[in-house]
């Protein structure tokens, strides 16, 4: 595939809400076939960034290349056979079978009165396969459990067949051992498909865990970017975050870790 | 989580339940349009006479008495035909509505266009009416009237939520408001007219079949026909459209435009159907949901099932007024609000009673 030689790239972008700017003239090259975290804190304007590289924010100045194409002159479909996106709450009817979602990723392959192709049920049960849901195919999206849920809007972004992945804080409902278990599969994808992959996360150690570029932002803008190594310091996440830590040697793997310890800002002090 | 027992099925199995969810689909659709024809062949045998049924049948293949063809031909097929067109019609756009809104509740009388076709006929009979409440020019101009006021409803509604059009909340207040105004503006002129002109204006506003004639339904089918084949072709596009908004775009359906075609083509529908049939609007929320429970998901059987159902609720109304209420003629669509809201008020109930 040829389109895989095109990397991503966010040139000066800015995104605005009204006459706020919720991302400030951003530039970042996306890794390819690399995990690029966002992280920062609450309203940093990570998942604005996030959803403007899909195209989902028209951008107010500068702009998202893809190769040297400017996403911004691309079709609907053709964005969505190059970069898929899972939403940070994502919902569909309940009554909807597990097969007929993970179907809908087909969408942007096929143009209008044209039949379900061999092609198009390839990538449904690779996708299926791949996330290990393939025994749910019959069961409707109300009767799952949240990390079956997660796995299941996972293959349906799979079986978009993009070669960018971009996921919108996708371990956020989910408990401790489903939120290792979806961003091990993640990892996996990228790993083993040489998938491009940009996530939002909360979880600061769990970005350090994954992440092969840590991105640092604050008020629409990038602090800094990095390995996992370089960014976890106890000065950079006191300035991004807020908060003073201390950040020791994660002993399973082979990261940093950050162990939260006070408040350095004075916002959320007890009035007394 | 991990699954061996997923990598088992790898294979998809020969006839899945999705598979078979389509096979039932379309033996439902199948079997409702069999309903459909036993209707329109009932309606035009029932009525102040009987005619039977092989009689019917050879009338409408050219044969036949010259009475029967008569009685047949320019009485009943026309209302009957008319019936399954408009009911159709406004069960179509109420699929769409709904649909696209992701809401159940959706119906095309909250787009506004029922209640300004409504006002259009209210002024149409206030404005060409003599001092002595006699209609100064042909009551065949009433559609006319009633698709000039959907249409000026329709231009108010988008106009109103100008950019905002694409949202679908926005543009469902705008229709509510715009049709409470129609609404209330009906209501003076209706108490400060003479007495015929409410009662002509009452009848139009429950929505009814007899008054129609062959012109009538050739132009509603010219209208509505490819009305019909949009939709059916916007079908196609439907599915994402389940999902919320982020992920419905986000696999490549724009959003902003889809939604304002389909609601184009639901106020279309609409508009073509009540100008004729008046406000059966009723039929708009009841078939779509009849046509859920009966076919399930798939956007093409459900467009289809829609579509029947409404031809055939639309008739069975016309025929309980026709037989029942002879020689006075009740609007047909006093009857689908009588019949379906207690049906209604079953499916929502029974629905309750699965989901709990």
């Amino acid at each position: 595939m040829d389109k895989a030689l095109n990397g991503l790239t966010v040139d000066t972008l800015s995104v605005a809400y009204g006459a706020r700017l919720a991302v400030d003239a951003i530039s970042l090259a996306v890794p390819k076939g690399k995990i690029t975290v966002l992280a920062g804190p609450n309203g940093c304007g990570k998942s604005t960034l996030l959803r403007a590289i899909r195209r989902l924010h028209v951008a107010k100045s500068g702009c998202v290349l893809l190769g040297d194409t400017d996403i911004g002159k691309m079709r609907e479909k053709e964005i969505a056979r190059e970069i898929g996106l899972l939403a940070q709450s994502p919902s569909a009817p309940e009554d909807m079978r597990v097969e007929e979602l993970v179907r809908l990723g087909r969408y942007p392959h096929q143009a209008m009165l044209q039949p379900w192709s061999k092609d198009d049920a390839a990538a449904v049960e690779d996708a299926m396969f791949g996330t290990g849901v393939g025994h749910l195919r019959d069961r409707r999206i109300g009767s799952l459990s949240g990390g079956q849920l997660q796995r299941v809007w996972i293959a349906m972004v799979l079986a978009q067949q993009t070669d960018i992945i971009c996921l919108d804080e996708p371990v956020n409902h989910l408990d401790m051992a489903h939120q290792i278990d979806c961003l091990d599969l993640v990892s996996r994808l990228n790993r083993e498909h040489g998938r491009t992959v940009v996530l939002v996360l909360h979880d600061l150690n769990l970005a350090a865990r994954y992440a092969d570029l840590l991105v640092f932002m604050k008020d629409g803008g990038i602090v800094s970017a990095g390995s996992p190594r370089e960014l976890m310091t106890e000065e950079l996440i006191a300035s991004v975050f807020g908060i003073q830590c201390r950040v020791i040697e994660d002993p399973v793997h082979d990261r940093p870790l950050c162990i939260p310890m006070r408040n350095s800002s004075p916002r959320f002090e007890v009035q007394g | 989580m991990t699954g061996g027992a997923a990598k088992l099925s790898r294979r998809a199995p020969v006839l899945g339940n999705l598979a078979r969810d389509r096979a039932r689909a379309v033996t439902i659709v199948l079997l409702l349009l069999v309903v459909t024809i036993l209707m329109l062949l009932g309606s035009a045998a029932f009525g102040s006479t009987w005619v039977p049924l092989e009689k019917v049948v050879a009338v409408l293949s050219g044969g036949g008495e010259r009475m029967e063809r008569l009685i047949i031909l320019q009485l009943r097929l026309p209302r009957v035909l008319l019936a399954v067109l408009a009911g159709a019609a406004i069960a179509v756009s109420g699929f769409l509505l709904q649909k696209v809104t992701r809401n159940e509740l959706a119906s095309p009388s909250v787009l506004g266009v029922v209640d300004g076709a409504a006002l259009g006929v209210v002024i149409f009979l206030a404005l060409l009416s003599n001092d002595s409440n006699a209609l100064i020019v042909s009551i065949g101009w009433q559609p006319l009237a009633a698709a000039l006021g959907a249409c000026a409803a329709v231009a108010l509604v988008f106009a109103l939520s100008g950019r905002q059009a694409s949202s679908a909340v926005r543009l469902l207040l705008f229709g509510i408001a715009v049709a409470a105004a129609a609404k209330s503006v009906i209501m003076v002129l209706l108490l400060t007219g003479p007495i015929y002109r409410t009662t002509q204006a009452a009848r139009w506003i429950a929505g009814a079949v007899n008054e129609t004639n062959w012109g009538e339904v050739q132009l509603t089918a010219l209208l509505l026909v490819p009305a019909l084949v949009l939709a059916l072709i916007a079908a196609t596009r439907l599915p994402p459209s389940d999902l919320d908004d982020v992920s419905a775009r986000s696999v490549g359906l724009n959003l902003p435009v889809f939604r304002l075609v389909i609601f184009a083509l639901a106020a279309a529908l609409t508009a073509i159907s009540v100008a004729f049939a008046g406000g059966v609007s009723f039929i708009g929320l009841l078939a779509p949901h009849m046509a859920r429970l009966l076919v399930g998901r798939s956007a093409i059987a459900g467009i289809l099932a829609s579509a029947l159902c409404g031809a055939v609720i639309l008739m069975g109304a016309d025929l309980v007024v026709r037989v029942l209420f002879a020689p006075t003629e009740v609007p047909a669509g006093t009857i689908t609000a009588v019949i379906g809201a207690p049906y209604f008020l079953y499916l929502l109930l029974r629905k309750d009673r699965l989901n709990g």
